[in-house]
């Protein structure tokens, strides 16, 4: 990228990110009623009293992810190739997600019209060919035709694994394992100043990913430390893949929190439930992400720091919308948007394992 | 027939029942465009044809898969041209997807014979490495009762976490041969508990066992490698069987795809009107553009094929729905090619002059102009007219070019740069350059006045009066160009610029700066230099337009100075090299010069000339019709009135 196309981007993701909310906004926005959160961020028309809550819900959500792609677009506009091919390969993650809606409905026999409206309305470039994968007639046939674009890899380990086992965990589970590494593929081939700033980022992002997957694989669906450890992605930072063979070989949740490498270790001592290690290492993921946007001497990765936060931030916009559209209780909604930490007792999984 | 076809909206009330019977009867008259705006009634919400749609989509999906397998005609005859309701729908839908079902199982075998294919070239691959090994492979053929071997293929990107995951179940895995995306693996550990584990990865990690050749040890590397020839030759007999199959499954469903088509076709133009229709309990409504002189027939028609009553009303489009009716474009097959150049800038807005015949007579007069040669243009002429198979509709566009340059040639006295052998008809260039020169002027001023008169008409068509007085190339910058015009002759001729052109000069100016001057919302010291500037471009721009036009003396000038330069040389030379360089200088100005020519004229076309009064942002009238040839009777039966080419060729 040259001088100016960087100094451009700086400058407007720094221009972007006052549009990040801190938790004090959050914390207002927490007080606000659905008409006035609906009047704040201009999702008057998507409110539509006609709609029934779940269509307002799917609006809403569909109406902030396009907010999302649309500052995306905005970013990738100086970059070069390689940096534009990262940001469009986070981005694919909507693209996945109409994919794995895709294959739950062709795997239950659901109506096109029914799988059709649970799918994200996306731009050319991150969306799949919908209307052609619709009308597959089953997922082999849904997962032969996406082998044909850009989703080729993907799709090819999608079928060979759905083939081998006819399950949607592991076909799911695939999907994203390719997603992940091809994201860090893609960020480990800068050089200099980016791949030291992505090597942050993704690591955060991958650090994050991984400790959760191993803790639901190893001691939720109880899979053995070798299928547990084949599903991860070694992260570019601390859990890399010598670390992760560790830990997925650990018996109990308390090991494996013990064992982690700094700072995760005293980030997440205590931690007792799933629940609560989501929450912390998530927050960890914020902070570090913050940290390369405000610091970050490179351009691509602060663009890719802000796209992750206001992904964030879009996410806790809507998990208000939906509270208040739900009538929750207002204790509940600032458990689920993390102002309040749940007081109820969950079952740790020392007992469980 | 610069004006374009008056259209009118039409808005048709039918019973929701006779749908389909109204789409194929739009259909057929090839004279609605369908409107898909939202209709101003808030009722009217319902989409009627829903269902329909998605069977159509649904069904027509399911017949294009099974066309990649078979042949299946795309447009075959249709011998009665008849209405498909739902049901119809419903059951072609159903029926294609038993058929593509079965076809399916041809396509999936098909892949298994490619998959077994491959895995015979990666089994002869591992022989030949086997055959390198210096170990006991009649061990790794059977388990043993402490050692657990797997000797497979796996993807090769997942080779690195597979070695990780077999290391936790404390197996080892050796990767000893990369063969395109597959890794050939051999893992070995301990039998005992965690052997389970590893299946479980295994299968996710898509490794497909490679069943380690029987009597490897005994029979020779030529004997394995006839073993898997004969594989192979099986392979090829079983999809020549199954292509066999096809054939057969083919034949025997021929009828039945090629009447699912023609259900498919038939039911098209409701699935393409189906955004356009709108619904309130048994009455839906659609609206579209209809050439207003085929209205009257379109009701006709209607009335003849539709049971049920019905309500068709027509109006004028509104100053504010311009930029939504389509304009229909000129047929003629002597424009043709030039609307296809035309096009390459856009479609005339409605209401706007289609520039296409203007363009065609002062294109081909200054390609002609600038390029005047018997010879070179009788050689474009041939080359187009030899080519006319390969260059489609485009060749009429050479062969009229090539004449242009002929008949410009012979007024020239130019032949293959020769200029002595044909006496000119009017002037050779080269001889009278300040004429050409004048001429060049002259046509310039004239070029630039008619497309700053077709600019106010645009406006004046649109009711935008304002525009046409003080927008650019208005009557007020027409005004003060003309007095420029006038001046500048005055000051040639005279040597004086003259009162009454100076007068006419200042008030134009004068008039453009205060209409600018009303029209920004500026800060005082900013619009003084935005007013400036701008009168200041007025002058430069009016004045360099003209001159640009200089080029086309230019250019005359200059094909008969390179012709002079090519026979010098040629005179040089003795009677073959005469000739050579005779022929190779001809070559050199038809293809070089002769192209520089055209795309000086196509600037001059689109800069001078479009970019003053053509908007180019209008949309070409494309009416609902049948993808299919209509049978010989329902044409016969049509009135004659409602002739598909009459209404494309609906210009007055």
């Amino acid at each position: 990228m040259s001088a100016t196309s960087q100094a451009y981007l700086n400058t407007r993701v720094t221009a972007m990110s006052t549009r990040l909310l801190e938790r004090e906004q959050v914390q207002a926005l927490a007080q606000l009623s659905l008409p006035e959160l609906a009047e704040r961020f201009q999702l008057e028309s998507v409110l539509d009293d006609q709609l029934s809550k779940q269509a307002k819900s799917r609006a809403v959500e569909q109406t902030l992810i396009r907010v999302l792609l649309a500052e995306l677009a905005v970013l990738i506009r100086p970059m070069t190739a390689p940096e534009r091919g990262l940001l469009l390969a986070w981005g694919r993650k909507f693209a996945l997600f109409n994919l794995k809606t895709l294959i739950r409905g062709k795997l239950y026999n659901l109506d096109q019209v029914e799988i059709r409206e649970h799918l994200y309305d996306l731009p050319d470039g991150i969306g799949l060919s919908d209307q052609e994968l619709l009308r597959a007639e089953n997922v082999l046939e849904l997962l032969r035709i996406l082998e044909q674009g850009p989703h080729r890899l993907i799709a090819r380990q999608a079928r060979e694994v759905y083939e081998q086992r006819r399950e949607p965990f592991a076909l799911e589970a695939a999907i994203d394992q390719r997603y992940y590494a091809e994201l860090v593929r893609q960020a480990m081939q800068f050089q200099g100043e980016n791949v030291q700033s992505l090597r942050q980022l993704l690591g955060a992002i991958l650090d994050r990913i991984d400790l959760l997957w191993l803790l639901r694989f190893r001691f939720s669906y109880r899979l053995s430390p070798s299928e547990t450890y084949y599903q991860l992605v070694p992260s570019p930072k601390l859990l890399h893949r010598d670390r992760l063979l560790d830990l997925a070989n650990m018996e109990t949740f308390e090991q494996v929190l013990g064992a982690l490498p700094s700072p995760l270790d005293t980030l997440l001592a205590g931690s007792t439930s799933l629940i609560d290690v989501q929450r912390r290492i998530g927050a960890h993921q914020h902070a570090e992400a913050r940290q390369i946007l405000s610091s970050g001497r490179s351009a691509v990765a602060r663009a890719l720091a802000y796209l992750v936060l206001r992904e964030s931030d879009l996410m806790v916009l809507f998990s208000l919308i939906q509270g208040r559209l739900l009538a929750l209780p207002q204790e509940l909604i600032e458990i689920g948007v993390e102002l309040a930490e749940p007081n109820c007792p969950i079952g740790g999984f020392a007992s469980a394992a | 027939m610069l004006r374009p076809l008056p259209m009118k909206l039409v808005r048709l009330l039918v019973m929701t029942d006779d749908l389909p019977q109204a789409s194929l009867t739009l259909a057929e008259t090839e004279s609605f465009e369908p409107d898909p705006r939202e209709p101003e009634a808030q009722m009217l919400s319902g989409l009627p044809g829903r269902d329909y749609h998605e069977f159509y989509q649904q069904a027509r999906s399911r017949l294009e898969k099974i066309a990649k397998l078979v042949p299946v005609a795309e447009a075959p005859d249709i011998d009665r041209i008849r209405v498909v309701y739902h049901e119809e729908l419903a059951a072609t839908n159903a029926l294609l997807r038993e058929r593509w079902e079965q076809a399916s199982r041809f396509e999936e075998g098909f892949r298994h014979i490619d998959e077994e294919a491959r895995f015979v070239r990666d089994q002869e691959a591992a022989l030949a490495n086997f055959a390198n090994l210096k170990i006991d492979l009649g061990t790794l053929r059977n388990k043993t009762r402490f050692l657990d071997f797997y000797v497979g293929i796996v993807p090769r990107e997942n080779v690195v976490r597979l070695e990780g995951a077999v290391k936790l179940a404390d197996h080892l895995l050796f990767n000893y041969l990369q063969r395109g995306d597959s890794a050939h693996v051999v893992i070995v550990g301990p039998r005992g508990e965690k052997e389970s584990q590893l299946q479980s990865v295994l299968s996710s990690a898509s490794f497909q066992s490679l069943p380690i050749p029987q009597g490897l040890d005994d029979a020779s590397p030529a004997q394995k490698h006839d073993e898997f020839a004969r594989r192979r030759e099986e392979l090829e007999r079983e999809r020549a069987r199954l292509h066999a199959e096809l054939a057969a499954w083919e034949r025997k469903n021929h009828e039945l795809l090629l009447d699912a088509r023609r259900t498919l076709l038939l039911a098209e133009p409701f699935v393409t009107l189906d955004p356009s229709i709108r619904s309130i309990g048994p009455l839906a409504v659609l609206s579209g553009w209809v050439p207003a002189r085929q209205v009257h027939d379109l009701k006709q028609r209607l009335h003849e094929s539709l049971i049920l009553p019905f309500e068709l009303d027509a109006r004028d489009p509104l100053a504010a729905e311009r930029p939504l009716v389509p304009s229909v474009p000129i047929k003629n097959r002597f424009l043709e090619p030039f609307a296809i150049l035309v096009k390459q800038y856009g479609i005339p807005q409605y209401g706007e002059v289609d520039p296409t015949p203007l363009f065609a007579i002062t294109f081909l007069f200054m390609f002609g102009s600038m390029f005047g040669d018997v010879g070179q243009g009788a050689v474009i002429t041939a080359l187009a007219w030899t080519l006319r198979a390969k260059l489609g509709r485009i060749y009429l566009f050479g062969v009229l070019a090539g004449l242009s340059s002929v008949l410009f040639g012979f007024l020239y006295g130019s032949i293959f740069g020769y200029e002595e052998i044909l006496p000119a008809l009017w002037k050779s260039p080269i001889h009278h350059p300040i004429l050409m020169l004048e001429i060049a002027l002259g046509y310039g001023v004239l070029f630039l006045v008619t497309a700053c008169l077709l600019a106010i008409y645009n406006r004046v068509v649109i009711r935008n009066f304002s525009g046409a007085l003080f927008g650019h190339h208005g009557i007020i910058n027409l005004v003060f160009y003309l007095a420029l015009v006038w001046g500048g002759l005055n000051l040639g001729l005279r040597g004086d610029f003259g009162t009454a052109p100076m007068l006419l000069v200042g008030v134009a100016l004068g008039a453009l700066a205060w209409f600018g001057w009303r029209h920004l919302d500026a800060p005082v010291g900013e619009k003084v230099l935005v007013v400036f500037i701008e009168t200041l471009e007025t002058i430069i721009g009016y004045v360099s337009n003209t001159l640009s036009f200089l080029r086309v003396a230019a250019f005359s000038l200059n094909h008969a100075a390179l012709s002079i330069a090519v026979l010098t040389l040629a005179g040089m030379m003795g009677t073959m090299g005469h000739v050579i360089t005779v022929i190779l200088g001809n070559v050199f100005v038809l293809v070089l010069e002769g192209g520089i020519v055209m795309i000086q004229v196509m600037r001059l076309e689109y800069y001078e000339g479009f970019s003053r009064y053509f908007s180019g942002d209008g949309h070409e009238f494309a009416p609902l019709r049948l993808r299919f040839s209509k049978p010989a009777a329902v044409v016969d039966a049509a009135p004659a009135s409602v002739s598909p080419t009459e209404a494309a060729n609906g210009l007055v």
